[in-house]
């Protein structure tokens, strides 16, 4: 295997842009109509994300320790899809078709570098599909309830079905029939329940096909679909230091998971949880919350709100009103929220002199279109 | 070497053997071989030579079979560069329309987002200064003062308290008939949705002044400075 002559080939196909994608899709769907069904109507966060993926593979074909793990974790998470063995010949045949178009200098040689690669990169996906086996590609999910908080908010509680294994704080991929092919992240807003019941807290923004559907189309008796659950939060089960949550819009969700994990499985640890909001009425499960403290001595709520002079509530972002309350150097801190508030938080907390290792957080952006490959949450 | 196998019946006959095959000498009186070894090795190489065509045959059945399996997935040639092309046009116009579609349901939904919160912030603002008027007046009454325009102060109190009860009745209305159009423009939005049936489309970033409150703004320092520490 060429590898430079391969990164260089990939190169030309990359320069041309959405050009080299739309090529390779277009190529696909004419060679194997079958496989148009597996994609959405649009393609164009598809191509991004294609090309995306193709750069991490070019960039660590060199380093396998970092690209078999990747390639390993694609490969779990296609089985969701319905992607099968028989798909990946497929698609090597259009990916090669593809560099072959895009490359003016294609040879022989380069071509039996790409076919050599294609077919390690493959064969380590369908082995880890395969070695997956064991648990359902997908677990169908019913709407058990479905309570419209606000006009642009809901609280799911999904059935999954087989039992569905994840821990508090991770995040799983939900694909439904009206927005058929379109996979979104959501965070679980409890930990395990011995009902295998999950709650999931769903916004609409403004635009966003998926949120919209499951705010105000989706109703109980629907099934949804979940994929395999990720970790994001990556929740330190284990320490028995107190706690400090802090949560914005609905980056709630996963840090009630963790209120609920303590509450069911401890260690006993005084939990503080924020929670954010530009409006008092945008806090879509204050009345929830505020049972939970007054059911927990140990849980401590308290709400923010940003641009609402005249609520009674705490105000200012909820990153300074966290500070005002401080110090926190003690805590284990989680912060879940939008990218600004995210950032906004954390910042505030280092400089009060909070330990880095010991804060968490999780990017809750409109579209959660699902980890990169760096299993970064992208927007 | 012997016309006899080595061991058992099943062991095949090589060509070497054929080649080196020695014959036992028949009786001084009768030249050449014994007949019954010969007979018995024609035997051995007429069976093996049935073995032979048998295992031909089965594996020109298996070449065949093959071929058709290749020629069968082989079968859908390469799709041509002008087919490609057409695809992707046709892909990109899909693309832009549910793009559009998703556009416009956004700036609908913000746009009516924005009109809602506003009118509800100036309701709670007209209603709060009204109520708090109401108290002083009411306030000023109880403390013997007359006001300057008014009848018996039983009437004014009684008057004020009915002025404040069907403002916060007004203002209730005002939400829910705000809501209710909101719904509604959002249940156009949807409709409007549901017949470009899009799909997942790539957003811009997320401008600092948010809709509906997804994110908290950057931090607004005068505000904070101005709120101050105001525990619920």
């Amino acid at each position: 295997m060429d590898i430079p002559a391969m990164r260089a080939s990939f190169a030309k196909a990359a320069a041309a842009g959405d050009e080299a994608p739309l090529f390779f899709y277009s190529h696909l769907f004419l060679s194997h109509p079958e496989t148009r069904q597996l994609f959405p109507v649009s393609m164009a966060h598809q191509r991004d994300r294609l090309f995306q993926a193709l750069s991490d593979v070019a960039a660590y074909v060199d380093d396998l320790d970092r690209l078999v793990p990747i390639l390993q974790a694609l490969g779990r998470d296609h089985r969701k899809f319905g992607t099968v063995a028989g798909h990946y010949p497929a698609v090597g045949a259009s990916l090669i078709a593809t560099l072959r178009h895009f490359d003016d200098r294609w040879d022989a040689a380069l071509e039996q570098s790409w076919t050599e690669a294609y077919g390690l990169v493959a064969q380590v996906m369908i082995e880890a599909a395969e070695a997956a086996s064991g648990q359902p590609p997908w677990w169908d999910a019913e709407v058990v309830a479905h309570e419209r908080r606000g006009v642009d908010t809901a609280v799911l509680w999904l059935h999954p079905k087989p039992e569905f294994p994840y821990a508090a704080g991770q995040s799983v991929s939900l694909e439904t029939d009206v927005r058929p092919k379109l996979w979104r992240y959501y965070s679980p807003a409890n930990a395990p329940r011995p009902d295998g019941l999950v709650e999931l807290h769903v916004r609409a923004y403004d635009g966003g096909p998926v949120g919209a559907a499951l705010v105000r189309r989706i109703g109980a008796g629907d099934v949804v679909r979940l994929g395999p659950p990720v970790g994001h939060l990556a929740f330190d089960a284990d320490s028995d230091r107190d706690l400090l949550l802090v949560a914005g819009g609905t980056g709630l969700a996963p840090l009630k998971a963790l209120v609920d994990h303590v509450a069911r499985a401890g260690p006993p640890r005084r939990v503080d949880l924020f929670v954010g909001s530009r409006t008092e009425e945008r806090i879509y499960d204050r009345a929830a919350l505020e049972r939970l403290a007054a059911e927990h001595g140990w849980l401590t709520v308290t709400f923010a709100v940003s641009g609402d002079e005249l609520s009674p509530l705490e105000q200012g972002d909820v990153g300074e009103v966290v500070a005002r309350h401080g110090p926190w150097n003690s805590r284990d801190v989680y912060v879940a929220g939008p990218a600004p508030m995210v950032e906004d938080t954390t910042k505030r907390l280092l400089a009060d002199g909070v330990r880095p290792d010991r804060i968490r957080s999780e990017v809750f952006a409109p579209s959660r279109l699902g980890p990169s490959l760096d299993g970064e949450v992208t927007g | 070497m012997s016309i006899h196998p080595p061991q058992g019946e099943d062991r095949r006959l090589s060509p070497g053997e054929i080649r080196s095959v020695q014959f036992a000498r028949a009786a001084m009186l009768r030249p050449g071989y014994v007949e019954a070894d010969v007979d018995r090795f024609l035997d051995r190489v007429a069976e093996e030579m049935a073995r032979l065509h048998a295992d031909k045959a089965e594996l020109r059945d298996r070449v065949r079979a093959l071929q058709e399996q290749v020629a069968g997935t082989v079968a859908p040639e390469a799709p041509s560069d002008q087919a490609v092309r057409i695809l992707a046009t046709a892909q990109q116009t899909a693309d832009s329309y549910v793009a559009e579609a998703e556009d416009f349901s956004r700036q609908i939904t913000a746009d009516a987002r924005a009109q809602y919160e506003e009118q509800v912030r100036r309701a709670k603002e007209n209603a709060g200064a009204i109520i708090e008027a109401a108290q002083e007046a009411a306030a000023r009454m109880t403390a013997g003062e007359r006001p300057p325009d008014a009848g018996s102060p039983q009437r004014s109190t009684q008057e004020l308290e009915e002025q404040v009860a069907y403002l916060k009745a007004f203002g209730q209305a005002c939400r829910t008939q705000l809501r209710a159009y909101l719904e509604a423009l959002l249940a156009d939005v949807e409709a409007e949705w549901g017949r470009a049936d899009p799909g997942a489309l790539p957003r811009p970033p997320v401008p600092p002044v948010q809709r509906g409150g997804r994110a908290p703004a950057a931090p607004n320092v005068a505000q904070d400075a101005a709120a101050g520490g105001d525990p619920a």
